[in-house]
C-alpha cells in the first residue's frame, strides 16, 4: 500500500479531493481492499455528521420530488460478469476492413474469446458527467477524437487506472431492427460493453477491462450480438 | 420548526436494516418505499445540503436533485458495501459540494470566510447540533478531536472546501491537512461506534 495515497482516505470521505487526485485515488481504491474498507467506515462516519445537522425542508419539496420521480426512468441494475463463468471461444472470421486491420495489429492470433455479453443500457447524461469528470482527472487518461464511418466524429476517453472508457458521438438513427453495440478489445478478446440507440448525441461510460487496447462500435441486430458481425463504424486505440 | 413535524429522526449510531431494505425496494421501482425513505431521510439530506450551500432556495433545489438521483440510481446501492443512510448522504454531500465549487460560489465563500474567520463555521454547527438528541453524541465526539482535526473535518464537510482550500485557509501544509482529516475521522468513527 502506498502510504502517501493512503492518507487521502479521509479527504476522500469528506469529498475534499481536487479532481486530479480524485481520479487517482478512485483508481487506487479499485485495487486496494484495505483502503476500500477504511473508506466505507469513514463514509459511515461523515454521514452521521450530516444527520447531526438535520433540518426539516418545506413540505412542498416532497410533492415536487414525488411528481418528478413519476417521470424519471430508473437505471437498470448493473449486470456483472459472474466470475469463473466459462467463456465461449469463437474464431474471428478474417475481415478486410478496419476491424481486422486494427485487430491484426493487436494480435496475430485470430481467435476471439467472448465473455458473457453484459448488455447495459447506457447511463443517463447526469450520471456520465460525474464519471467523465473522474475519468478526465485520471493521471493516465487517453483522449482521442476519431472519424466515424459515414461522417462525423467521436470522442473516446479512457483510463486504465480508473477502469472506464467514455464514448460520445452523434449517432444517426437506426431502424428498429438494429442497434449500436460497444466493444472493448484487448489482445485476443472482444467483449460487449453494451447497446446504445441512435438518433442524437449519445454518451456512454463503460467499464474498461484490464488489458483493453481498443474500443469499437458496430451496428448489430436489435438485442445485440455476442461478437461483432459487421465492420466497425468507429474504432479507437485506448492505450 | 415551521414546516413539517412528521419527519422521523433517525439514530446517529447503528445501522438501520429497515432503511437498507427500503432502498433495495426503491431500486425495484417501489414508489411507496421511496416515499417512506424520503420521510426518513429528507431532514438529514436537506440539513446537510443547507449547511453546505447555505442559501435556502438553492438547498431545496439540490435536495430535490439528490432525492431524484436516489430514485434513479438506487440499483447501484449494494448493502454489502455500506448502509443506505451512508449511500444517500454521500450522494447528498457530493451534490452539495458540486454546487458550491462552481467558480462564482468559490469567490463568495472566500469573501464569507474572510469575514467570518475560521472558528465561526464550527460554532454555528455546534449550535444546531445541540438542538438534537442524536446530535449530542456527534458534538461530544467532535469535541474529542484536536483543534486542527476538528477544523479540517468540519471545514471540508460542512463548508464544502477541498483539502488544499482548507490548508490555505488554516495556513498549514497540505500534508498536515490530509493527515488531520484522516485521523480526525478515524477518531470520530471510533467515538461514534460506527460499524465497520
Amino acid at each position: 500500500m502506498n502510504d502517501e495515497i493512503h492518507t487521502l482516505s479521509g479527504a476522500y470521505a469528506l469529498n475534499a479531493l481536487p479532481l486530479r487526485e480524485l481520479g487517482e485515488f478512485e483508481g487506487h481504491l479499485s485495487r486496494c481492499e484495505t483502503c476500500t474498507i477504511e473508506v466505507r467506515g469513514l463514509q459511515e462516519t461523515t454521514a452521521r455528521l450530516g444527520v447531526a445537522v438535520a433540518e426539516a425542508p418545506p413540505r412542498a419539496l416532497k410533492s415536487r420530488v414525488m411528481a418528478q420521480i413519476a417521470e424519471v426512468r430508473q437505471e437498470p441494475p448493473l449486470i456483472e460478469e459472474p466470475p469463473g463463468e466459462p467463456e465461449v471461444v469463437v474464431p474471428l472470421r478474417r475481415r478486410s476492413g478496419r476491424w481486422a486491420l486494427a485487430l491484426a495489429a493487436v494480435s496475430a492470433a485470430a481467435a476471439v474469446s467472448i465473455g458473457v455479453v453484459a448488455v447495459n443500457e447506457i447511463r443517463s447524461r447526469d450520471a456520465s458527467i460525474e464519471e467523465t469528470r473522474n475519468l478526465l482527472a485520471a493521471p493516465d487518461a487517453v483522449v482521442r477524437k476519431v472519424e466515424m464511418v459515414g461522417g462525423g466524429s467521436a470522442t473516446v476517453v479512457a483510463s486504465e487506472t480508473y477502469g472506464k472508457v467514455m464514448f460520445t458521438s452523434e449517432l444517426p438513427a437506426l431502424d428498429a431492427s438494429k442497434t449500436y453495440q460497444l466493444w472493448t478489445i484487448g489482445g485476443e478478446r472482444i467483449r460487449s460493453a453494451g447497446l446504445v440507440d441512435g438518433g442524437g448525441v449519445r454518451t456512454a461510460t463503460v467499464d474498461l477491462p484490464a488489458g483493453t487496447d481498443h474500443f469499437g462500435v458496430t451496428v448489430e441486430p436489435a438485442g445485440g450480438s455476442r461478437q461483432p458481425t459487421t465492420e466497425p463504424v468507429m474504432l479507437a486505440k485506448v492505450v | 420548526m415551521g414546516f413539517v413535524n412528521d419527519v422521523v429522526p433517525i439514530s446517529v449510531t447503528g445501522r438501520s436494516p429497515e432503511l437498507d431494505e427500503l432502498l433495495t425496494l426503491v431500486a425495484r421501482g417501489d414508489e411507496t418505499a421511496f416515499e417512506r425513505l424520503y420521510d426518513r431521510l429528507i431532514a438529514s439530506v436537506f440539513g446537510l445540503i443547507r449547511r453546505v450551500v447555505r442559501d435556502r432556495a438553492q438547498a431545496e433545489e439540490v435536495a430535490q436533485e439528490v432525492m431524484v438521483e436516489v430514485w434513479r440510481t438506487a440499483a447501484r446501492f449494494d448493502p454489502a458495501r455500506g448502509s443506505a443512510m451512508s449511500w444517500v448522504m454521500t450522494v447528498a454531500h457530493r451534490r452539495a459540494v458540486d454546487r458550491v465549487r462552481s467558480a462564482q460560489a468559490a469567490s463568495d465563500r472566500e469573501d464569507r470566510v474572510a469575514r467570518m474567520g475560521g472558528e465561526v463555521a464550527y460554532d454555528h454547527v455546534a449550535e444546531t447540533v445541540t438542538t438534537r438528541l442524536e446530535g449530542e453524541r456527534v458534538r461530544r465526539c467532535l469535541d474529542g478531536l484536536t483543534e486542527l482535526q476538528r477544523q479540517a473535518v468540519t471545514m471540508a464537510y460542512y463548508g464544502g472546501y477541498s483539502y488544499p482550500e482548507v490548508a490555505g485557509l488554516l495556513k498549514v501544509p497540505l500534508g498536515t491537512v490530509k493527515t488531520r482529516m484522516r485521523d480526525g475521522l478515524v477518531r470520530l468513527r471510533d467515538c461514534m461506534g460506527v460499524e465497520r
